[in-house]
């Protein structure tokens, strides 16, 4: 009775469309077979492989999307699914799936200088790196909520790992741990809210859900609305929206900084993927029982992220803050709930990767070896010490703050303009208040690398990898800050769809 | 509908109801008549006299890795060995890339001394 | 040849670039030489463009460029262009024009600074950012220069940032302006709602007919914004702390041409304000009465002549924008030019002062100067009667030009507008004696100088000061400047139609939105009688008070003087004390209210960080119990939409 057979012959397995799949592929595989050349040979490689090889599968990833953002921009062919609607690809996804394809590349460039600097170096570092992109990416293809949660878990416990990447620094430790706990313990929140939904609804499939919204009213809807909270309180932990957002500054503050940079980029670009297309896009019906629980939160994180990063002296917990209020711009695009907003988060989204990933170079650096040296005062002087260092570092806070001719500055205007077609004028004030009260933090780091002396003359180190990346991000954020035509048409572009493949 | 869940709800409250009022009552039944043997860490057993043994070499650790390591694909090949039949190639397949990933870390394991065995020779990561 | 107007901006652009590339190696004094051609090139192009208008009809003085499409954004685009009609081009010309003099100026100014390539760097940067600010033809670019020049005003007043002092200046130019500029943000993001478009024509066009109440609320969010970069009150305070920055910095940024800009933008959208209800106008003119009033009053009390002028500078914006609620632009424009040649020139002289002083600002250490630097002082006087308001001097016309708007707008703002003006005699009068006349109250180290002049000196044995003219490079430009604010008042003599040169070339930019006078000859001539006695008086004033008290003997003993006596002695109890009091009670509201409300705003952010942060405590549980919290909350929000 228990044991009772199900006919063998009665399961469906699925047609696997590897080509859709190719970005998952790059990337794990990527992953996997680094860490098997490595343990094999790795004593006869050269140390500066690692990276390369990573930022060239990143780079691959980014590459092998091309074709799928083709066939999906393709009028005649559109968005599908794969792997039995497991896996959405349209615009949006493909977006995503570079966005953090690319923020991979950096993130790898990045930790080369890094983990040498700090005797770390290995393919430890990258392999965790791929491994959580492809849970990123998967997250953003995600059409179906196992899968989601699937792409969460890869996506975190490789960072939970990367976290505490410093073993001989007692704050990556305890960044990781911390990190870890209340990670597992939302996801626990987001994997009670999925089970919820698919109680209310009978399905974990987006499409299906979504369908069944829409043809069926809901006489008694509690399950799905406390799915709901439950669903928001695993996802607003994941993309640090207030109040689930304490863990950031601890965890951003021990963390290794390139990995740093990785979370506040490539870790956000996926929560930000999964907020959108399960709240927005699946539970668009229900946009009047969710949004003023968005408008909240987003409130909230604009404010206590921009006021809480002023009373800071630690320029990594400055920008920790700084990104949980520039979370905050976003989950306005997400408030908003139409086409706009969506698009808006997607710009913000590439530009604030580019931005961030240029902060957290800079504070690499400086940091020194150790990476300790990381308070307000550490960097003064730095303008008179390394001048084009300090001049990158401006022009990213100077694009954070929002000043015209940079993308950031494009990035907020598109956020407000979403809270303002959709008339919520408070919303929109409450998010030009934070940008003034956050831009007297930029202006505090500013003054203390072009204004203030500094005794301390230890050279500054700038190794080749970051020298790139800071080149292309500070070329990306005032090239495409004064044209900015090309990223806009592309966020536009990605729109999400929710499609079941025949 | 959410009326099914009372009896859970009560429950929940009797839990807490519970452990609340144990713990309060044994604050103000109990009494209290310290010793300096009744205020060590562990109220029992023998009073420790010297330092705990020497740590376990992280060797061990390493060997336990390997052991979960397998225990993990052993977890997940045996449902699938219940019903190979009915998934067929694509089971069979998938299978094949989940035991390799698995392998994979074995690989890494060895890659980084796991197996190298003998107290002299040192554990030497790759950094050079 | 009007499309060489991209020049105008492309000039002091390259040479900030040149200067960032190269500048360190130019060294000094190439890196000051680089920078002045550059904005003496980018006055030529100004000309070139403004001859081409002149070829023109006047309706036909209005040119646009569209250099490329900026932010294509759906139904929302903006694109980089300029616009060349008479406002810009007037406000572009004595931009560039005052610009290269003080740029002349600077390479002797800041001979022998360390940083002397950076300052220059800086100084291109801003006459780039302004040009943007007046040229562009639509809101968005005008931002992007309002923003520009607020950066590198700050910049510049903190160049000198070792010393503590000037870096806190710097930054509360910044925070003060970040107010203002949030209400230009509001303001432009309104003005697209409304119209469509941030297009200045493509506005303009749409104007006519919008509603009263989006016209009224477009108009004061733009004047919080014209306030805060203006330094009107309550935004004022940062102008006179941003005179810790270089002298140059202070004639070209601070008196010239950046605080000019919330006049020009209020101009720029006279359509805008001609929709609005009669209140918007009304409040732009009290908050300019109020602090051309306020300014003046406190300009008295000052010791340190950079603050006289400074307080001088906001009270002279306070008449502008009195010109602007009053309706009469052209007279607000014709102000301010006059008002950049002056004030440029006050500021400079100023600067060349102290320069021959030791870096001494304090006006008790001078005295007497005129024997020594006889050029700036000459130069100066011809400043002081041209903002005194003493015919035929600029300043005369330009103010004559307000008071007769006010005067039509308001009787009692015309009056209080007279008072200000009686004040800004009185105050700059003041300056010009003591500094340059009296006796010495400096040392220069040679003891029998004093025990012959049988004068008290001040006692600061230690300093000795050896007041000279300064080098040509420093003088010309004094020479050049005080000869336009002599002649200033041509542009716009008010005898006839003809001589009324600048209002008919502003004609076209102002859309028919011109106060036209009514007032008749014999009122013309009485109101302008009145403001010549107005700087009578001030100036009277201000002789018995300081020539009077201070000595010497010979000049004090003419008749006219001993008819002041009486004057004198009652100025001088009033102003010891209950005046002193009350202008020492302006200066203190200055210092601890608004001051206070700025710095509490600030002190009300980091209070409520350092209360947030308690609930930061690095405990893993504590941060659970937040999560779980939220959680909580979300729970029983939805639970309360549910529908069972």
């Amino acid at each position: 009775m228990f044991f009772a057979q199900v006919a063998p012959d009665s399961i469906v397995t699925p047609d696997i469309a590897w080509t859709a799949l190719v970005p998952h592929l790059v990337l794990a595989g990527g992953a996997i077979l680094m860490l098997m050349v490595w343990s094999l040979a790795g004593r006869w490689l050269p140390r500066w492989l690692p990276s390369m090889v990573t930022a060239a599968v990143g780079l691959g990833a980014a590459i092998g999307s091309i074709h799928l953002w083709r066939r999906v921009t393709d009028a005649d062919r559109g968005p599908f699914s794969a792997v039995a609607d497991s896996v959405g690809i349209d615009g949006f996804s493909v977006f995503l799936t570079v966005v953090i394809s690319l923020t991979v590349v950096f993130a790898a460039l990045l930790a080369d200088g890094y983990l040498r600097r700090e005797r770390l170096d290995g393919p430890e570092y990258h392999v965790l790196l791929l491994l959580s992109a492809a849970g990123g990416v998967t997250m953003a293809t995600a059409n179906d909520l196992i899968v989601l949660f699937l792409g969460l878990e890869i996506l975190s416990l490789a960072v939970y790992v990367l976290a505490g990447y410093h073993n001989r620094r007692a704050q990556s430790q305890e960044a990781a741990i911390k990190y870890f706990v209340l990670g597992a313990f939302s996801s626990a929140f987001l994997l009670y809210g999925i089970a919820l939904t698919y109680g209310a609804t009978g399905s974990t499939n987006l499409v299906d859900i979504n369908a069944y919204l829409r043809s069926t009213v809901l006489v008694d809807d509690g399950l799905l609305l406390a799915g709901f909270a439950l669903l928001l309180v695993g996802l607003g932990f994941k993309v640090s929206a207030v109040p689930f957002h304490t863990w950031t500054p601890d965890v951003y503050q021990g963390s290794p900084t390139p990995v740093v940079a990785f979370m506040a980029s490539g870790v956000k670009a996926a929560g930000f993927a999964a907020l959108l297309r399960v709240f927005v896009v699946t539970f668009g019906t229900y946009a009047d029982d969710w949004k003023p629980i968005l408008y909240a939160l987003a409130v909230a994180t604009l404010l206590v992220g921009a006021i809480l990063a002023v009373v800071q002296n630690d320029v990594k917990r400055m920008l920790a803050y700084s990104s949980i209020s520039h979370a905050g711009f976003m989950l306005i695009g997400v408030h908003a709930a139409s086409a706009d907003g969506t698009a808006s988060v997607l710009y913000y989204l590439a530009v604030y990767s580019v931005l961030v990933i240029g902060s957290f170079a800079v504070v690499g650096v400086v940091s020194g070896t150790g990476d300790g040296a990381t308070t307000v005062g550490d960097f003064a002087g730095l303008g008179a010490r390394r001048p084009w260092l300090a001049f990158a570092f401006t022009v990213f806070l100077l694009a954070q703050a929002g000043v015209p001719l940079t993308t950031g500055f494009f990035a907020k205007f598109y956020a407000i303009t979403a809270a303002v077609d959709g008339r919520s004028w408070a919303l929109a004030i409450v998010a030009m208040l934070s940008a003034v009260i956050a831009a007297y933090l930029y202006l505090r780091i500013m003054i203390a690398m072009w204004l203030e002396g500094s005794d301390d003359d230890a050279p500054i180190r700038v190794p080749v990898g970051t020298v790139v990346v800071l080149g292309v991000a500070a070329a990306f954020t005032i090239g495409f800050g004064i044209f900015p035509e090309p990223i806009v048409d592309l966020a536009r572009d990605a729109t999400p769809a929710l499609v079941n493949s025949p | 509908m959410l009326g099914q869940y009372l009896p859970i709800l009560a429950l929940g409250v009797l839990a807490v109801l519970f452990a609340a009022v144990s713990f309060v009552a044994s604050k103000l039944l109990a009494p209290r008549r310290p010793t300096s043997a009744k205020a060590a860490p562990y109220e029992c057993g023998i009073v420790p006299t010297k330092e705990a043994p020497e740590r376990f070499p992280v060797r061990f650790f390493l060997v336990a890795m390997i052991f979960i390591v397998f225990d993990i694909e052993i977890i997940f090949i045996y449902p699938w060995a219940t019903i190979f039949e009915g998934l067929g190639l694509y089971g069979l397949v998938a299978m094949l890339i989940f035991a390799f990933a698995v392998f994979e870390s074995f690989v890494y394991l060895v890659g980084n001394g796991a197996l190298d065995w003998g107290p002299l020779k040192k554990q030497v990561p790759r950094t050079r | 040849m009007e499309e060489l107007v991209w020049l105008i901006p492309a000039l002091p652009l390259l040479g900030f670039v040149l200067l960032v590339l190269g500048g360190r190696r130019l060294g000094e004094p190439g890196a000051g030489y680089l920078a002045t051609t550059m904005v003496a090139g980018s006055f030529i192009a100004t000309v070139l463009v403004f001859v081409g208008l002149l070829g023109k009809d006047a309706e036909e003085r209005l040119f646009e460029q569209t250099l490329f499409e900026w932010i294509p954004a759906g139904d929302f685009s903006v694109d980089v262009g300029f616009l060349a009609d008479p406002l810009s081009i007037t406000m572009a010309l004595f931009i560039t024009g005052i610009s290269s003099l003080i740029h002349l100026y600077a390479i002797a100014y800041m001979h022998g600074d360390k940083d002397f390539s950076k300052f220059f760097v800086y100084m291109n940067l801003f006459v780039f950012s302004m040009l943007m600010l007046v040229l562009g033809d639509n809101l968005l670019i005008t931002f992007l220069g309002w923003e520009g020049v607020g950066t590198c005003s700050y910049l510049l007043i903190s160049f000198w940032f070792t010393d503590e002092a000037n870096a806190t200046a710097g930054k509360k130019a910044f925070v003060t302006n970040r107010v203002g500029d949030w209400g230009f943000m509001v303001a432009t993001l309104l003005a697209f709602f409304t119209f469509g478009s941030i297009n200045y024509g493509e506005m303009f066009s749409g104007a006519d007919g919008m509603a009263t109440s989006t016209a009224t609320a477009i108009t004061l969010l733009l004047l919080v914004g014209a306030a805060g970069k203006s330094a009107q009150f309550p935004l004022y305070l940062w102008l006179p702390d941003a005179m810790a920055g270089p002298t140059p910095v202070s004639a070209l940024i601070h008196a010239a041409t950046m605080v000019t800009g919330g006049v020009y933008l209020l101009t720029r959208v006279n359509p805008i304000i001609a929709e609005a209800s009669s209140v918007a106008p009304d409040v732009i003119a009290w908050i300019g009465l109020f602090t051309a009033l306020f300014a003046a009053s406190i300009a008295v009390a000052q010791a340190d002549i950079k603050k006289v002028l400074a307080y001088s500078t906001v009270s002279q914006l306070g008449f502008m924008f009195v010109a602007v609620g009053s309706g009469v632009y052209v007279a607000a424009i014709f102000h301010m030019v006059t008002h950049a040649f002056f004030k440029a020139l006050l500021f400079l002289g100023a600067g060349s002062v102290i320069h021959g002083m030791d870096d001494e600002q304090d006006m008790e250490y001078y005295g007497g100067l005129r024997k020594f630097m006889p050029i700036t002082a000459a130069t100066m006087v011809v400043g002081w009667l041209a903002i005194a308001g003493v015919p035929p001097f600029s300043g005369f016309w330009s103010k004559d030009e307000i008071l007769l708007g006010a005067y039509e707008n308001n009787v009692v703002a015309w009056v209080l507008l007279l008072i200000a003006a009686i004040l800004t005699a009185f105050y700059m009068s003041r300056l010009i004696f003591l500094t340059f006349f009296g006796e010495r109250r400096w040392s220069d180290g040679d003891p029998e100088a004093h025990a012959a002049a049988d004068e008290p000196v001040a006692d600061d044995g230690a300093r000795s000061f050896h007041p000279h003219e300064p080098s040509p490079l420093m003088w010309v430009p004094l020479v050049v400047l005080a000869g336009l604010a002599l002649l200033g008042g041509l542009l716009n003599l008010p005898f006839t139609g003809d001589t009324k040169i600048l209002e008919q070339w502003l004609e076209p930019s102002l859309f028919g939105n011109e106060h036209i006078a009514t007032s008749g000859a014999a009122g013309k001539w009485t109101l302008a009688i009145m403001s010549i006695v107005a700087a009578v008086i001030g100036v009277i004033g201000a002789a018995a008070v300081y020539i009077r008290r201070r000595v010497d003997k010979s000049v004090v003993e003419q008749p006219i003087l001993q008819d002041a006596w009486m004057v004198d002695d009652t100025v001088t109890s009033f102003m010891g004390g209950p005046g002193r009091k009350s202008f020492e009670l302006v200066s203190w509201f200055d210092r601890t209210v608004i001051d206070g409300a700025v710095n509490g705003t600030a002190a009300v952010v980091r209070h409520g960080g350092l209360v947030l942060r308690r609930l930061q405590t690095g405990f893993v549980r504590s941060y659970a119990v937040g999560v779980g919290g939220g959680a909580v909350a979300l729970l029983v929000y939805f639970l309360f939409r549910t529908t069972f």
